[in-house]
């Protein structure tokens, strides 16, 4: 049976540092946009961490939440493209082929997580910044939409490297790269077809839910609500 | 794949690069990494260092076979070479242990950066104007020998300075041995958001002038005094990791984490209870929970040793603090702060962390010794679950000293005839009234080893530029985030793209032919000779078990990405020095009348740029902020309640004055932030550095009052009251906010 992967984010983890923001673009060559076409809406960042403020001071709080694509099994962008270049893998990822994507945008319309990335211009790295570009990754150019492909690139490297050794994968083996990157481990991938996984076993946290659920989405990715201090004053 | 398997592939190739030719120092010092282990497609992971701020993290970089555009001996060519392509941390490494912080994970725009100095310049017009012209490392090297043989042999009055942003292992020891042969020599580092007031208070507390390393994990109680220890203060990668262990990383044992700060910070936005407090008065808060603790006897006041010595009152119980006595001065309930000490008491190990604004006050200094105090009293030192303190090694040469950077900053380095710059930017870190770009501009002769063209550097007369840190040997000696023994070493992760030399080689090249004494005190012909020393007496202290020669330990250091011990060390207090005088309760002082300037300013570390040396980057130029998403700019945080009385709205281009200098800069409504502090985060306001950063945004410390913190002589760059107003109409880039809103400039399209 064909891998099944999937993320579990622990929120009671994450801290918001944004280093899996960082370690997306240096893995996935997404290109910066500059101020002028930022203040436009057109950056673009896989992953985002969201937050939200709750309360007025002084008793404010503040949560953290890291948003990307959700991979979902019921994924709304898929059926809404016309030429077929959002689809669904085989192992469960949300698929983008760029040349076949002629930019309708009709998937970000659909994306209830508002984490597809369209290309307004050709990408520029001003020179030699060109040379930090992944030779994994293609370069997206104007008119095609652009989404987290939980780094489809490292998926496949993986595969091969096991196929080649004759073995199964081990689980942690593969890491995306902000998984990889996250200093407070808050991120977990793995294969959800395979019960003793790290993120199979997290998912079934008590704790876990999925980010606009109730839409029918059904995503890959299950978030660990953040928890509180269950201590006293006299322990 | 395993990297390590990489690892031993690429086996580290510097060590048998060191090339013989001795005659023509450009053969002598660039020196190429072999290429032979490139196989087109297949990525190999080198280890390296991040340099990027103190905490010292370890690398991996994965190295790849590209076509750069070089220029070799004068001619522009392609060439076919292993290039840079994503940092990642090394697994291995005991500080970081394979995690990076967005700021590490951005290093490699350094090494690309397009405004990079490709070879060494020389001052082409008046000083400032930044006109420069090429000019070869030989004739570059000559002009440098020609001032400093001048001072060494008297030729002309004067002294000598070095300024260069924190080192350690070799590169400190040379460069302090380097400066220190000078008759009248000034050796300073720089730093806008250093340590020296931690490293006096736990210097006059516990014995040890050294930042702790804070063992979240093992923590059940962590009281946090201002410092953002998940953002920017002290290691933060190894801070993050003991943070996520703490929470979730022990079944059915979950740590409280407080924070007391007047602005939360991406930090206080983890905590399980934030609690706003007026800025300065941190250390009365700790004093505070430490009375509760002391008078309810859940804790003899006599466990906090020496460090509760230094606290005028403690052994009577800090009568003074009770907490009905000093909750409104501090802007807390009575209640809240009796309930927390309980807690903490109850929870061992507690711990008790302060750092950033809490020691950048005039009474910066107070606050660290009350916080050190009640970490005694928790019994959070030296303990599992407390603060430790890195061991240190031999492996650095002989002892160097070096002066931080304070307000006495310009009259030391007036007295100059040649001053050597690397890595430092004092001229946009320091408050104009230190008169920092004043007292450059007297110097005769300033040359700058840094690899971009800064505020600073745009006034040296002679730019050697080193080369980028992948492309270059490092070593390092982290002083916290470990308890293990810790000394980094990396070889070159690539070949150097443009025309530059390491620094160290310039200054032991330098040395060489000045002669004489320095020459002797510097023996190495290269910087990597100069490590492999230190790595020779480390194998005789401490590495006999590890390896059958020095050759072998010096090999496998390379392989590992440096040295560290098997075991932990319990180092714990080492008594304590009584140099620093108890003396009364402390009171924050500011600068500026209340009444004309209403509000505190609190300018804080940027997430992205830390002190803005990485706001030439444009990956953290596009990162969202993440407190407030903003991306491209400076933003000013204002309380909602205070905005409104101001008649202030989100966006709004607001004006804040000090009594030294006014900023402009969008306004941010944010709900964190006391309604009587205003806000700026420091990295934006360049007025030259690159062409992502120039004239962008606002620089905070452009309007901080000259403040000292007291018995330290650092800035106090929290301790500036400010007015604001609104101004007009302003622009504020935001993730966030675009995702869901047009920004008003689109509505008319």
């Amino acid at each position: 049976m064909a891998h099944q992967w999937g993320m579990v984010i622990d929120l009671d983890r994450c801290n918001g540092c944004e280093a899996c923001v960082a370690a997306c673009h240096a893995e996935n060559n997404i290109s910066t946009v500059g101020d002028e076409q930022a203040a436009l809406s057109r950056a673009k960042h896989w992953i985002r961490v969201e937050r939200y403020y709750e309360g007025e001071f002084p008793d404010v709080s503040v949560k953290f939440m890291p948003v990307l694509c959700q991979q979902c099994d019921a994924a709304p962008c898929e059926p809404v493209c016309p030429t077929f270049a959002s689809y669904h893998t085989s192992e469960g990822l949300n698929g983008q082929v760029y040349n076949r994507c002629i930019g309708t945008r009709y998937c970000a319309n659909a994306c209830p997580y508002v984490v597809r990335y369209f290309n307004f211009f050709n990408p520029v790295w001003d020179k030699p910044l060109h040379l930090q570009l992944n030779p994994d990754v293609s370069v997206r150019e104007v008119g095609v939409m652009e989404k987290c492909t939980f780094c489809v690139q490292r998926i496949k490297a993986g595969e091969v490297q096991a196929a080649a050794e004759k073995r199964e994968l081990k689980d942690g083996e593969i890491q995306p790269a902000c998984v990889q990157s996250c200093p407070t481990k808050a991120m977990v991938f793995g294969d959800l077809s395979d019960p003793e996984s790290e993120a199979s076993r997290l998912a079934g946290s008590s704790r876990g839910t999925k980010l606009l659920g109730e839409v029918g989405t059904r995503p890959r990715i299950t978030y660990l609500q953040r928890d509180s201090w269950h201590g006293s004053e006299n322990a | 794949m395993e990297r390590r398997d990489f690892l031993k592939i690429s086996a580290v190739a510097g060590a048998t690069a060191a090339l013989e030719g001795c005659g023509n120092p450009d053969h002598q010092l660039i020196r190429f990494v072999p290429e032979e282990d490139l196989i087109p497609g297949i990525a190999t992971w080198k280890p390296s260092i991040c340099t990027l701020c103190p905490a010292g993290c370890g690398l991996l970089v994965r190295t790849m076979q590209g076509e750069a555009e070089v220029i070799r001996n004068g001619q522009l060519g392609l060439l076919k070479m292993g290039l840079a392509k994503k940092l990642e941390g090394n697994p291995a490494h005991p500080i970081n242990q394979g995690k990076l912080c967005p700021r590490g994970q951005a290093g490699l725009q350094v090494t690309y950066h397009p405004d990079r100095l490709k070879g060494p310049l020389v001052r082409n017009g008046p000083r400032g104007s930044g006109q420069f012209r090429e000019i070869g490392w030989d004739d570059a090297i000559k002009q440098l020998l020609s001032q400093l043989s001048d001072l060494q042999t008297n030729k002309q009055e004067g002294g000598f300075a070095f300024v260069t942003s924190p080192l350690r292992g070799q590169r400190k020891t040379i460069v302090d041995t380097f400066a220190a042969s000078f008759k009248h020599s000034a050796r300073i580092e720089f730093a806008f958001f250093g340590d020296n007031v931690i490293r006096a208070a736990n210097a006059a507390s516990f014995g040890h002038a050294l930042p702790p390393t804070v063992d979240l994990g093992q923590s059940n109680y962590v009281i946090s005094f201002g410092a953002d220890f998940l953002g920017t203060w002290n290691s933060p990668v190894a801070q993050s990791l003991g943070f996520g262990h703490m929470r979730k990383g022990r079944p059915g044992q979950r740590a409280k984490f407080v924070q007391f700060e007047p602005r939360i910070s991406q930090t206080g936005a983890s905590a399980d209870e934030w609690v706003p407090v007026k800025p300065g008065a941190e250390g009365a808060v700790a004093l505070s929970l430490a009375h509760v603790i002391i008078a309810e006897k859940l804790r003899p006041a006599a466990s906090a040793g020496h460090a509760g010595s230094l606290i005028e009152g403690w052994w009577q119980g800090l009568p003074d603090y009770a907490p009905e006595k000093i909750a409104s001065e501090v802007g807390m309930k009575p209640e809240t702060i009796a309930r927390i000490a309980r807690e903490a008491a109850a929870h061992d190990p507690a711990v008790a962390i302060v750092g950033d604004a809490a020691t950048a006050q005039t009474n910066g200094l107070f606050n660290a010794l009350a916080v050190n105090a009640l970490n005694g009293l928790l019994g959070g030192v030296g303990k599992p679950g407390g603060i430790l303190f890195a061991p240190s090694s031999s492996a650095k040469g002989a002892p160097t000293s070096s002066q931080s950077f304070t307000s006495q900053f310009a009259s030391t380095v007036a007295a100059a005839k040649v001053l050597l710059l690397f890595n430092a930017n004092p001229v946009f870190a320091a408050p104009a009234a230190w008169g920092v770009r004043a007292a450059l501009d007297k110097i005769p002769f300033i040359a700058s080893f840094g690899s971009f063209i800064n505020e600073t550097s745009a006034l040296a007369d002679l730019m050697l530029p080193d080369h980028s840190p992948l492309e270059s040997w490092l070593d390092d000696e982290p002083v916290s985030g470990s308890a293990k023994t810790v000394v980094s070493v990396a070889p070159p992760a690539m070949n150097p793209l443009h025309n530059t030399r390491a620094m160290p080689d310039v200054l032991l090249d330098v040395a060489h032919q000045l002669g004489g004494d320095l020459a002797k005190a510097l023996p190495w012909k290269t910087y990597d000779e100069a490590i492999q020393t230190s790595f020779t007496a480390l194998y005789k202290e401490k590495g006999n078990k590890t390896a059958k020669d020095a050759d072998e330990f010096w090999k496998n250091a390379q392989e590992r990405g440096g040295w560290w011990s098997a075991e932990e060390s319990k180092s714990a207090t080492a008594g304590g020095s009584s140099a620093v005088s108890a003396g009364k309760v402390k009171a924050p002082q500011f600068d500026g009348d209340p009444g004309q300037y209403p509000y505190h300013f609190l300018p804080f570390a940027s997430q992205m740029f830390y002190d803005g040396s990485l706001a030439h980057l444009p990956w953290m130029q596009e990162t969202p902020d993440p407190l407030s998403t903003v991306m491209w700019g400076t933003w000013v945080e204002i309380n909602p309640r205070t905005a409104e009385k101001l008649g202030i709205k989100q966006g709004d281009l607001v004006e804040v004055a000090s009594q030294h200098g006014k900023l402009r800069a969008p306004a941010l409504l944010a709900p964190g932030v006391a309604p009587d502090v205003i806000a700026a985060p420091v990295g934006q306001g360049h007025e030259n550095f690159t062409r992502y950063a120039t004239g962008r945004g606002a620089n905070p410390i452009s309007i901080l009052a000259p403040a000292a913190v007291e018995g330290t002589g650092s800035l106090a760059w929290a301790a500036t009251r400010v007015k604001v107003a609104r101004v007009g109409k302003g622009k504020l880039i935001l993730f966030g906010g675009s995702l869901t809103e047009a920004s008003p400039e689109l509505k008319h399209r």
